[in-house]
């Protein structure tokens, strides 16, 4: 498997800015804030992960915040309104995220409409429904009842893998978030099925060349509406892992979400063309945005100024993969000169 | 293109196609009227134009930017570093006319930037306006902090934004004036053209001898404008400048409205009177739908079903 | 013993799209081990005919046939299943993905869990690029690849589907003449084990040397079949372009050439290089004549041709209009100038697709319109008006959207676009790929009449027949250089074929 100049230099950086920060930003490399960035993380990355298989396939998913926001407000539903035991819940806010996902592909395939267009009305339509069954608005008291479900709030457990191994002697070591091993675990199922399946295999043939895809007879139709369900199914995971660290869902979580996973996503490799890019740079793209976040506010640097230096790193990464691909050209029409 | 001993309906069905959405227009005013009287009073219907003032404002200046097949989704923050820029120069004790030019001039350098690292980099509009929704928001934030800025004693400022002429609230002139101006630009001038001519083919465009990189600089500049305009308004009419107004959700609003009204997303023909017609849609289904006690998810599920389906006939049509 | 059973049986396929009949009541069919060819113009029919074979497009009318048994129509996998390959003539590759992983595009072999068997996968496509002799990275990443490579992962990914039926669109064009013969040499191979195969060329030569019969076609329906040993080219021509088209290239071909037209140069190209494209390229042209750049495909015209628009740049060398020495950094200045352009690909570079005839027709010319800031719509409408009816453009509504034109109408308005103009140079890439045998005729006319009112014109065309009829001067053009320059009336056609042949070999 080639390893893509890009993805070389995108885990480059990401190493040059922890190296950064950890000179130059108290407590940045200390047990702590290693922690904080994954329990902090882990659950972006997820989100970028599954947004990425809409922008395989030459779509964009603007929804999937919305989609954390109604699966959230589900799982609050089931468990502190119907008392639905937790583990009926864990299975149901995935075939919710799926199916809510699912929906978008529909759209897509069927009325034709444009992948932005698409999610883009399914974002108002999600986050209406996120209100419409809203339990915060139906019993005003459990606003302030925490959710207590042993298969919920386990989500948020930390585990000491630097006692289990010994290493705790030596060296500080954070402790590990569920939901770190839960993005690991996200991580390599999905990885696998988009290097190593024809499952993936498809994905990208339908990305890179949607009519070289048809007339090969793939079935278009459901790889489209699979990548759409997994963003779904993703965005699902997500909202479990947050619902689980805040003990309560409201109607606005997940917003905006989108915009840091489709940054996550992009900084990370994957391109808006369509066919290009694997989980892996998503992954590294949102522990990066979290490095810089959390190294920026142990320099004390303002919330706001953090913002503008988000923004720069997206453009810095989209323009470095236009200069790639730019570069790419120009040495494949050189030596294709040289051949003749 | 005619079909041969065609039946009356589909005929009928496609002389009306064009003129789909006014016609719906009507029927939901008729809907809502009758289900609640209060929707026809003058106060109401000034009411609808006056809110939908600001979004019909963003809306119209940046469809140019959609027709060539871009996407500006910075507006939000363009418009609250607008009235922060403006709320500064007041405080500056500057004359009225440079405060305006302030503002306005913020958000045409925002455009500036977008169509430049748009159209010279040739990174693609999604990406590069995010960013740039970031990066303003935050100078936003810095510049203002997250404080709100009373504006007080400005008559004139306020005028802006809260006055009225003629019983008619003044930004309803404003709108009014951008909106004829953007038309007038679309139909009349060589640039409506140019615009749609890039959306549908731009390689075409450039080997017609037409320079691309400076339009497509100059629409962003102008969806920038629009957004910086709405911004000055807003924060006159509320007293107040605050660097979280155009919130997450102002720039999808605007898009929503320029492609209900018919523009298509991917760029090409448009028109800026059928964004007009996009916007009074949504403002007037919006309106109805409060005035109808609606509930707001309601409202959102709605939007979303709305968008949709305008866009699935839409795509079907073609 | 019995009659075999046809591989494929295509009755009475039928395709139409709003008003433009691609297709009328065609049958075909094709027999174990039948080589057969299919011949005709551009917008013969031929692609409607095979998109329908292999599903890509359902026929408006008619059934196929695979084996005796009706197929699912419009369903490429169907297709697919039932052993229906075809080697596209546009590019059906997944570019950002290996050879190896093109080569079974849709169908990478798989074990457990819809796992990919890498190591079969491997181990099949040796074979097959063993078998058929043919040389590829299978880690190479397709679009790092040059044309010619691309077009045998094409060849290599329709033979991979062990099919019983292999449909060929214009298999050579990128390929060179060793690749040539050992394309024809596959060919034969498969059918020796009962394949059948459409051979779908314009290389007439290629037909007679490797085909066994023939159907021809034109104007969207079958005109004739023929087994290719009772019929030679002469009569194929004639049968291609009809009885009309073929009258006027034989009173064309007895029309007074202009070599070198008034005397006037308007251009004058010397030594134009551009590092890996093309080299050295020296001539001038006339005021009054036109000038035709002929070569295979890849000999660079078209890149040398936009060099001389400024829609590229070259590397040194010296450019000269109207005697002034010119460098054109885009086609904006190039316009100045008083040159005008025509792509080759009317759809990618040239129109607005969705905008209108006298929208298009007036694109490159929006300034002369303007007075102040306001553009004069009514002028550009009569002006519009004018050129449709100059140039007889069917239909004469400039309202009319251009992609609801013909192909030869569009072309028509893409060259009316900078006849407003009334250029002084005219370059024209391939301007009649594609159209139908009528509007071809109309754009010669069109062009002659041009070089009546003392343009200068310079057509890029692969169509020897074509060149053969309206140049005045022929250029021939090998891999980047201007090999030879002729007097039409100097030149014969076979000379020609020979030099373009010749020095590529």
């Amino acid at each position: 498997m080639t390893i893509r100049p890009a993805t070389a230099a995108l885990v480059l950086f990401f190493a040059a800015t922890l190296a950064f920060f950890s000179l130059s930003a108290p407590h940045f490399a200390t047990a702590t804030n290693f922690e904080n960035l994954m329990s902090g993380f882990s659950f972006v990355a997820i989100l970028a992960v599954g947004e990425a298989f809409p922008i395989l396939v030459r779509g964009i998913d603007l929804s999937v915040g919305a989609i954390v926001g109604v699966v959230g407000m589900v799982v609050f539903d089931l468990t502190l309104v119907l008392h639905v035991p937790g583990y009926v819940i864990l299975p149901v806010a995935l075939a919710v995220g799926a199916l809510a996902g699912a929906l978008n592909g529909v759209l897509i395939v069927f009325l034709r409409l444009q992948p932005f267009i698409a999610t883009l009305s399914t974002l108002a339509a999600y986050r209406g429904l996120t209100y419409s069954i809203s339990g915060r608005q139906l019993v005003p008291g459990l606003t302030t009842t925490p959710i207590r479900d042993p298969w919920i709030v386990g989500i948020e457990t930390y585990f000491d893998i630097g006692g289990w191994l010994g290493v705790s002697k030596f060296v500080t070591m954070p402790w590990f978030p569920l939901s770190f091993f839960i993005m690991l675990v996200v991580f390599a199922i999905l990885q696998t099925a988009v290097l190593a399946t024809r499952f993936g295999r498809d994905l990208y043939t339908v990305g890179g060349n949607y009519e070289a895809a048809r007339l090969a007879g793939i079935n278009t139709t459901r790889v489209i509406i699979s990548a759409y369900a997994i963003a779904g199914f993703c965005a699902a995971i997500t909202a479990l892992i947050m619902v689980a660290r805040f003990t309560t869902s409201t109607e606005a979580l997940g917003t905006g979400m989108e915009l840091t996973a489709i940054a996550a996503a992009v900084i990370g490799g994957v391109s808006l063309a369509g066919g290009i890019g694997s989980m892996f740079g998503p992954v590294v793209g949102a522990f990066l945005l979290g490095a810089v976040l959390l190294g920026l506010t142990l320099q004390g640097v303002p919330q706001f100024v953090q913002q503008i230096i988000t923004g720069v790193i997206l453009l810095a990464a989209v323009g470095y993969d236009r200069l790639l691909a730019l570069r790419r050209q120009r040495r494949l029409a050189l030596s294709l000169a040289e051949a003749t | 293109m005619s079909a041969g001993g065609a039946t009356a309906l589909p005929e009928l069905a496609r002389r009306i196609a064009p003129n789909a959405l006014p016609i719906v227009i009507l029927v939901i005013v008729i809907v809502f009227a009758v289900a609640q009287p209060a929707f026809l009073k003058p106060d109401n219907l000034i009411g609808i134009v006056r809110q939908v003032a600001l979004i019909g404002i963003m809306a119209t200046c940046t469809t140019f930017v959609i027709m060539t097949g871009g996407v500006d989704l910075s507006v939000g923050p363009v418009l609250a570093i607008a009235g922060l820029v403006s709320y500064y120069s007041l405080e500056a004790d500057l004359p009225l006319a440079l405060v305006v030019l302030a503002g306005l001039s913020m958000g045409v350098l925002v455009g500036l930037a977008n169509g430049a690292v748009i159209a010279l980099l040739q990174l693609p509009p999604i990406i590069v306006t995010l960013a740039m929704l970031s990066i303003v928001r935050g100078s936003a934030l810095i510049l203002g902090g997250p404080e709100q800025h009373l504006i007080r004693n400005e008559p004139a400022y306020s005028f802006i934004g809260a006055g009225s002429l003629f019983g008619l609230p003044f930004p309803i002139y404003l709108f009014a004036l951008v909106a004829l101006v953007m038309i007038l630009v679309q139909r009349l001038t060589p640039l409506g053209m140019l615009v749609a001519a890039i959306g549908d083919n731009e390689t075409a465009a450039r080997l017609s001898g037409h320079r691309t990189r400076a339009t497509k600089t100059l629409v962003y500049a102008i969806s920038g404008f629009g957004a910086a305009f709405a911004g000055i308004i807003q924060s006159s009419q509320v007293h107040t400048a605050l660097a979280t107004y155009g919130p997450f959700g102002t720039e999808l609003d605007v898009i929503a409205a320029v492609v209900v009204g018919g523009t298509s997303i991917l760029g090409g023909n448009g028109s800026v009177a059928r964004t007009l017609v996009g916007v009074f849609f949504l403002g007037v289904v919006n309106n109805g739908m409060n005035i109808l006690n609606i509930p707001i998810d309601i409202q959102l599920i709605a939007k979303g079903g709305i968008i949709v389906t305008a866009l699935a006939i839409a795509a079907r049509r073609a | 013993m019995p009659d075999p059973q046809p591989l494929v049986r295509g009755i009475g396929l039928t395709k139409v799209y709003g008003n433009l009949v691609a297709l009328k009541d065609a049958d075909f069919t094709v027999m174990p081990g039948e080589v057969r060819a299919l011949i005709g113009s551009n917008g013969a029919g031929k692609s409607t005919l095979v998109k329908i074979l292999t599903g890509a497009i359902a026929p408006t009318l008619g059934t196929v046939e695979i084996a005796g048994k009706a197929a699912p129509l419009g369903d490429p996998s169907e297709m697919i299943r039932r052993r229906v390959s075809c080697i596209y003539q546009h590019s059906n590759l997944a570019p950002a993905m290996s050879v190896l992983d093109n080569i079974f595009l849709g169908r990478q072999p798989t074990g457990k869990f819809g796992f990919v068997d890498r190591g079969r996968q491997r181990r099949e496509a040796l074979a097959l690029l063993e078998r058929h002799g043919i040389d590829l990275d299978l880690d190479a990443t397709v679009s790092n690849l040059p044309t010619v490579k691309q077009k045998e992962v094409e060849i290599m990914k329709a033979l991979a589907l062990d099919a019983q039926v292999i449909l060929m669109d214009e298999p050579t064009g990128w390929l060179a003449a060793s690749e040539v013969t050992k394309l024809h040499a596959t060919v034969r191979m498969l059918k020796a084990r009962g394949v059948g195969i459409v051979y779908i060329s314009h290389m007439l030569d290629e037909v007679f040397a490797v085909c066994d019969t023939m159907t021809i076609m034109r104007d969207g329906k079958v005109i004739a079949e023929s087994a290719v040993a009772d019929i030679d080219r002469p009569r194929v021509v004639h049968l291609m372009v009809g009885e009309k088209l073929a009258r006027e290239s034989e009173r064309a071909a007895h029309q007074k050439r202009h070599p070198r037209g008034t005397g006037e140069i308007r251009l004058r190209a010397r030594n134009l290089t551009k590092r890996g494209v093309f080299q050295g390229v020296s001539f001038d042209l006339y005021a009054g004549e036109i000038l035709c750049l002929t070569g295979l495909i890849g000999s660079k015209r078209t890149e040398l041709v936009r060099t001389l628009f400024g829609a590229d740049r070259f590397d040194s060398g010296t450019l000269e209009v109207e005697g002034q020495p010119v460098t054109f950094g885009t086609p904006a200045r190039a316009i100045s100038h008083g040159i005008g352009f025509v792509p080759e690909d009317r759809h990618r570079d040239g129109l607005m697709l969705d905008m209108t005839m006298t929208e298009n027709l007036a694109m490159a010319m929006l300034d002369r319109f303007r007075r102040g800031l306001i553009l004069g719509r009514n002028r550009m409408v009569e002006a519009g008006r004018r050129a449709i009816s100059s140039l007889s453009i069917q239909p004469p509504d400039g309202t009319r959207p251009v992609k609801l034109l013909s192909g030869g109408n569009q072309q028509k308005v893409l060259v009316g676009k900078w006849l407003n103009r009334s250029p002084r140079i005219l370059i024209l890439d391939e301007p009649t790929v594609g159209i139908d045998v009528g509007a071809k005729a109309e754009i010669y006319g069109i062009l002659r009449r041009e070089r009546e009112l003392g343009a200068a014109v310079l057509v890029v065309s692969s169509d020897l027949d074509e060149v053969m009829t309206v140049a005045d001067r022929i250029g021939v053009m090998v891999s980047g250089r201007l090999a030879a320059l002729h007097d039409a009336d100097a030149v014969r056609m076979d000379e020609i074929v020979r030099e373009i042949g010749e020095a590529a070999a």
